[in-house]
């Protein structure tokens, strides 16, 4: 596919294509010195679940930074929801990060809050009103399975536990892009699963998921479209055909992804 | 615009902090209130010596002493081109019987010396006192200027020595009050403004989560604060409840002590309350321009 080379390229029209919704053109972004993103072009159509893979330090977290504009290119052009990194000011930022949802590693949500108040909070945000917060929580916290939890504090849950709270959050305001960064790097194989399968479901309602991993055993997993960094480079961008058949159980993907049978014998 | 969920939580939010960091917001309180307690001392005692020095200013006064052989209609003349000086405040008729009155007293138990005197020697006189914007040095100099070339007066007498002495510590005092008012009052800023600051390196976390999901930043520094403002008003009132309680204590011993008036604790307080305002403010500069680290 050929993007557009430079920022006078039909981009400040919108998107090349209507379906894109992320697009990254050409793309630098650099640390002081230190390149951490090196010219780096794709898009990202609606709806799709994108593995982006590498080592670390390949580039992978500063690809979301991008996305979520908390970082700005040095070069080229970040597109998201059709809005321009060049043309972002911070007064909009917030506004743009309404649409995405965030998954972390480390979960980020807030340790004096319950369960209930982390999911609360983000709808308080966009401004959407206390019946329907109320409703909204009971649907989303329902949906992952915790809404018996909904008083306890953060640290009152497993690990699995807290991911599956901040996946209620992300999707809680229905985003159209998810970013989930490492969203099992914590976790035991089985509950990274069940978070990879939550996933899958909130791609399926039509947000697109960008995945980001350096486990290769989740990545062979998937039958998704994968982009492998390094070095801050695309090394290959492949779209495989074959879909992930959801009828496996999850033991035998378990162990296809892992390869270890005592992770599916316990 | 915000709706009514969004109000409620700000609200609930800029108290919600007393209660999430009660040790944190408990310290800050005080040492902000330590800090509050020594400028109210300051200023206190400022006032205090402001008062004793306007006290001490109160006893410049001059005496006009007349020539002898002025007719009573000459002398009450004089009255109202004394009174008409600018600086002078009040002028007092002594005649030499009450001159010599007073004399006797300030003698005591010689007194009986004064009546060995064949004729009262003493001559009639004008008390003047100034007004308390002329009880100074300047002021009393030219009142005595202008009098001292009438026919009608032998001799002006002021306690010039008191004056210069006056003047002189005045002086060494508003320096002196200057600068380590100063001094205070950057010291009491600078703590106040670092106690805030580590409050909010306890809450920075929470701030950047709070910019990862989408609040702006009005919506995240807003009970903030709030909290800082509250912080601001008891830190005041705890500085000046301690002050109000030691002043009780030391009135009786030191007596005629004065304290702040009503409007003048509502000024130190509302100045607690926008200190407290602005130490939040700056410290929640640094952490909403932080980047959200993803």
């Amino acid at each position: 596919m050929k993007y557009p080379n430079t920022r006078s390229d039909k981009l400040s029209e919108g998107p090349l294509d209507s379906r894109t919704v992320i697009g990254f053109y050409h793309v630098d972004l650099a640390y002081d010195d230190q390149k951490a993103v090196d010219n780096v072009s794709f898009t990202v159509p609606n709806g799709e679940f994108l593995c982006l893979t590498g080592p670390s330090g390949a580039g992978k977290s500063s690809i979301l930074r991008l996305i979520a504009m908390d970082a700005f290119p040095t070069k080229g052009e970040v597109m998201v929801r059709g809005m321009l990194s060049s043309k972002m000011s911070r007064r909009k930022v917030p506004r743009l990060r309404r649409e995405i949802g965030f998954v972390f590693q480390d979960f980020r949500l807030l340790e004096d809050r319950s369960v209930e108040d982390n999911i609360s909070f983000v709808q308080l945000v966009v401004g959407i009103p206390r019946a329907q917060i109320v409703t909204n929580n009971m649907r989303v916290l329902t949906q992952v399975g915790l809404y018996d939890k909904r008083h306890r504090l953060p640290r009152q849950l497993s690990g699995g536990e807290q991911q599956r709270v901040a996946i209620a959050r992300a999707m809680v305001n229905s985003p159209k892009i998810l970013l989930a960064d490492e969203p099992t790097g914590n976790l035991d194989p089985v509950t990274a699963q069940e978070i990879i399968d939550l996933l899958f479901r909130i791609n399926d309602s039509g947000t697109s998921v960008i995945f980001s991993t350096h486990d290769h055993g989740i990545v062979k997993s998937f039958g998704q479209r994968v982009i492998v960094m390094n070095d801050g480079r695309i090394t290959s961008d492949e779209k495989r055909r074959v879909p992930v058949d959801r009828s496996v159980s999850l033991a035998d993907r378990m162990y296809r992804a892992t390869g270890r049978k005592d992770i599916v014998n316990a | 615009m915000l709706n009514r969920a969004q109000s409620a939580h700000l609200i609930r939010e800029s108290f919600a902090g007393f209660h999430r960091r009660k040790l944190t917001t408990g310290v800050t309180i005080l040492i902000m209130g330590s800090a509050l307690l020594v400028l109210a001392i300051l200023t206190l005692a400022t006032l205090n010596m402001g008062h004793m020095l306007e006290s001490a200013r109160a006893g410049i006064d001059m005496r006009v002493f007349l020539n002898d052989g002025l007719g009573p209609e000459r002398m009450a003349a004089l009255q109202p081109r004394l009174l008409a000086i600018p600086g002078v405040q009040k002028v007092a008729w002594i005649s030499p019987e009450t001159a010599l009155g007073q004399f006797k007293e300030g003698l005591g138990e010689d007194a009986e010396i004064v009546d060995l005197l064949d004729a009262n020697p003493l001559p009639a006189s004008y008390h003047l006192t100034m007004t308390p914007g002329a009880r100074n040095q300047e002021s009393v100099e030219k009142v005595r200027e202008e009098i001292a070339v009438w026919e009608e007066v032998s001799e002006i007498l002021f306690n010039q020595g008191w004056i210069d002495a006056l003047e002189s510590w005045t002086f060494r005092f508003r320096m002196a009050s200057l600068v380590v008012g100063l001094i205070v009052f950057v010291a009491a800023v600078f703590v106040i403004s670092n106690t805030v600051k580590l409050t909010m390196a306890s809450s920075a976390r929470i701030i950047q989560i709070q910019k990862l999901v989408g609040a702006t930043n009005a919506f995240i520094r807003t009970p903030y604060l709030c909290e800082g403002m509250i912080q601001g008003l008891l830190a005041g009132i705890l500085a000046m409840g301690l002050l109000a309680a030691a002043g009780y204590v030391l009135n009786d011993r030191l007596g005629g002590l004065v304290f702040f008036t009503g409007g003048q604790i509502a000024g130190f307080i509302l100045f607690c309350v926008v200190l407290g305002l602005t130490g939040s403010y700056s410290a929640m500069r640094k952490y909403l321009t932080m980047q959200s680290e993803i």
